[in-house]
């Protein structure tokens, strides 16, 4: 089987170096670029960091729903329903207040935009896949006619909300502009670590996972299957939300049309790249904050950004590849 | 009101051959979320194909992208065993990616607009007859028969002498061309390559297929139903209904809402394939 799998490696590094050269470049330099772009300055880490977030905590919430056997691709939905609710209520209220009922606001709008999923999941059976596709289609349009009408800010030309308070911002923990780190990463870190407890130590972690390892099996050992995969459902929802909260309440301070640029998506590789352990989400996520803010780098070079894109599919393929062979070979 | 007709016949055909290479892919037991990403490749090699090669050289490329796009998936899916949701997944970053890369790169920009390309109405035709044939291939024929056993249980057709392995990849194949047709007509209609040009039309016409209950007359009407409403919605566009102006989106929203209805059994039976996913 080793071999397939290095087949798929080679493959895969063929193409890139395939595409970097049709693109008439270097694929060292390229890559050189990409590094120095992402990690050779304090402002690119700062940067990297801050795309690293949002990866970091939808990464989370992707990867708590593989723990329990799903697959929740509706994560950038449930980021739009999250920032979107985050900024109408945070624009209304000054101080710590808004923050923390933009956050509170934001975790529930996620997870009742993931609850249809783990209802029809838990209940009729519908593979979550489709609804949560179906799901992310609709808040994208929601979102957007919002966001063109009734919250509109009217003092405005952008389709954006108004911006909110800055006394309601999370704080920097460093702050040298350029280089500014937001207080939102050490949220991700923590959520990183307790959700590892979380998982490891208490008994609905347990049976969390034990639903994810074997339904049936769990169902024999008195766990409610249909419960935990709504519960699931919504934690990853919730944590969906977060992030488009802290989005909205760390970098962004609005909500606007085209808010996300996919990372419900590379949320799925991230969570994918990090197998087992929440703890390998931390440095999964980093390397894909890595990618995109090296692939703003590239595309001054001459180089399209869609190259990152491309990467991003192929380290699915490949941490896919050798996931499933690991299971198969156990089976 | 021709108008209608004839903007629901242009909105439905690339739903209906996108849902068909669905039915092919999923009456096989493949879960195929990919369907955006091999339109959105064929409509990109579509396109810088037409430039230098014409019409005929349009189609063929288009439909070759998209087929090498399906194999792929065959080959994560069958040889290596990922799960179809990922490979899915990973095929959509790349069509994405990929295609945002190649026309960026390939494109003659002295070419512009108004890309040579075969008639609208053969892909119109196109669009009427593959789910009869489809219907009937299925029905009447022994490939037809096998394709549908292997997607009902992989490991009885295994039983019967059947590999499922194999039925999959001609079944992946065919999704591979309906799918390149699909995107070609979208690039021979707009004329010009953008990028996401799709717009989750991949994703409609899995709805359709769900809603359809994976049999290709009701997913074609499906297709129709959701071309209509699309239609309409130029149509209506600026003038209010019922005393108020609803936003577009939300009629854009309209077949994401009744799928996920469809989903949830309040519109009669589950009808998903037995074999969907399965090994």
């Amino acid at each position: 089987m080793i071999w397939r799998l290095i087949a798929l490696i080679v493959g895969a590094c063929a193409i890139l170096a395939g595409a970097v050269l049709v693109a008439h470049a270097s694929p060292i330099e390229s890559l050189q670029t990409l590094i120095h772009g992402s990690l050779g300055t304090p402002s690119a880490i700062a940067g990297t960091l801050k795309e690293t977030t949002p990866l970091l905590i939808c990464g989370l919430a992707v990867f708590i729903a593989l723990r329990a056997g799903l697959f929740n691709i509706g994560v950038e939905g449930q980021l739009l329903a999250g920032a979107c609710c985050c900024a109408i209520v945070a624009t209304r209220f000054h101080g710590i207040l808004g923050m923390v009922l933009g956050v509170l606001v934001g975790m529930l709008a996620g997870a009742l935009w993931a609850l249809p999923a783990g209802l029809i999941k838990a209940y009729r059976n519908g593979h979550e896949v489709i609804t949560t596709i179906m799901l992310n289609n609709v808040a994208a349009l929601f979102a957007a006619a919002l966001v063109s009408g009734p919250i509109k800010d009217p003092k405005q030309a952008d389709t954006a909300t108004p911006y909110v308070d800055a006394s309601s911002r999370l704080p920097w923990i460093y702050s040298n502009p350029p280089v500014q780190i937001n207080f939102a990463l050490v949220i991700g870190i923590l959520l990183a670590v307790g959700m590892a407890i979380w998982l490891k130590k208490t008994v609905a972690g347990y049976e969390l996972q034990a639903v994810g390892a074997n339904r049936i099996a769990a169902r024999f050992a008195g766990i409610s299957p249909q419960k935990v995969t709504v519960v699931a459902m919504s934690i990853s929802g919730a944590l969906g939300g977060l992030a488009g909260a802290i989005q909205v309440l760390a970098y962004e301070g609005r909500f606007y049309d085209g808010f996300s640029p996919g990372y419900g998506f590379d949320a799925l590789g991230v969570a994918l790249l990090a197998g087992n352990s929440a703890y390998a989400v931390l440095p999964s996520s980093f390397l894909f904050g890595v990618l995109s803010k090296g692939g703003t780098a590239l595309q001054i070079d001459g180089i399209p950004k869609g190259i990152t894109t491309v990467v991003l599919g192929m380290l699915i393929l490949i941490a896919a590849a050798i996931r499933y062979r690991k299971v198969s070979k156990d089976a | 009101m021709l108008n209608l007709l004839v903007l629901t016949i242009l909105f439905s055909t690339p739903l209906i051959l996108a849902a068909m290479g669905g039915y092919t892919s999923e009456r096989g037991g493949v879960i195929n979320i990919g369907l955006e990403g091999m339109m959105l490749m064929a409509a990109c090699v579509g396109a810088l194909a037409a430039a230098h090669y014409g019409p005929v050289g349009q189609m063929i490329a288009g439909v070759v992208a998209a087929t090498v796009l399906s194999f792929v998936h065959w080959l994560a899916t069958q040889v290596y065993h990922i799960d179809h949701v990922i490979s899915g997944m990973a095929i959509n970053a790349v069509a994405a990616g990929g295609t945002n890369f190649l026309y960026l790169k390939l494109s003659d920009p002295a070419h512009g607009s108004g890309l040579p390309h075969l008639p609208i109405s053969v892909f119109c035709v196109a669009g009427i007859v593959v789910p009869f044939l489809l219907w009937f291939y299925s029905r009447q024929t022994r490939g037809g028969l096998r394709l549908m056993a292997v997607g009902s249980d992989p490991d009885k057709a295994r039983l019967m002498g059947i590999q499922p392995i194999r039925v999959r990849l001609f079944g992946l194949l065919a999704t591979g061309i309906l799918t390149g047709i699909a995107g070609v007509e979208l690039v021979a209609y707009t004329g010009v390559f953008t990028d996401n040009m799709t717009s989750g039309r991949g994703y409609i016409a899995l709805a359709a297929l769900i809603l359809g209950g994976w049999r290709p007359l009701p997913t074609f009407m499906a297709c129709v139903v959701f071309g209509f409403f699309s239609a309409l919605r130029l149509q209506l566009q600026g003038t209010p209904l019922f005393g108020a102006q609803l936003p577009s989106q939300l009629w854009a929203a309209l077949p994401y809402l009744v799928t996920i209805i469809a989903l949830a059994g309040l519109l009669g039976r589950n009808r998903t394939p037995a074999g969907l996913g399965k090994p």
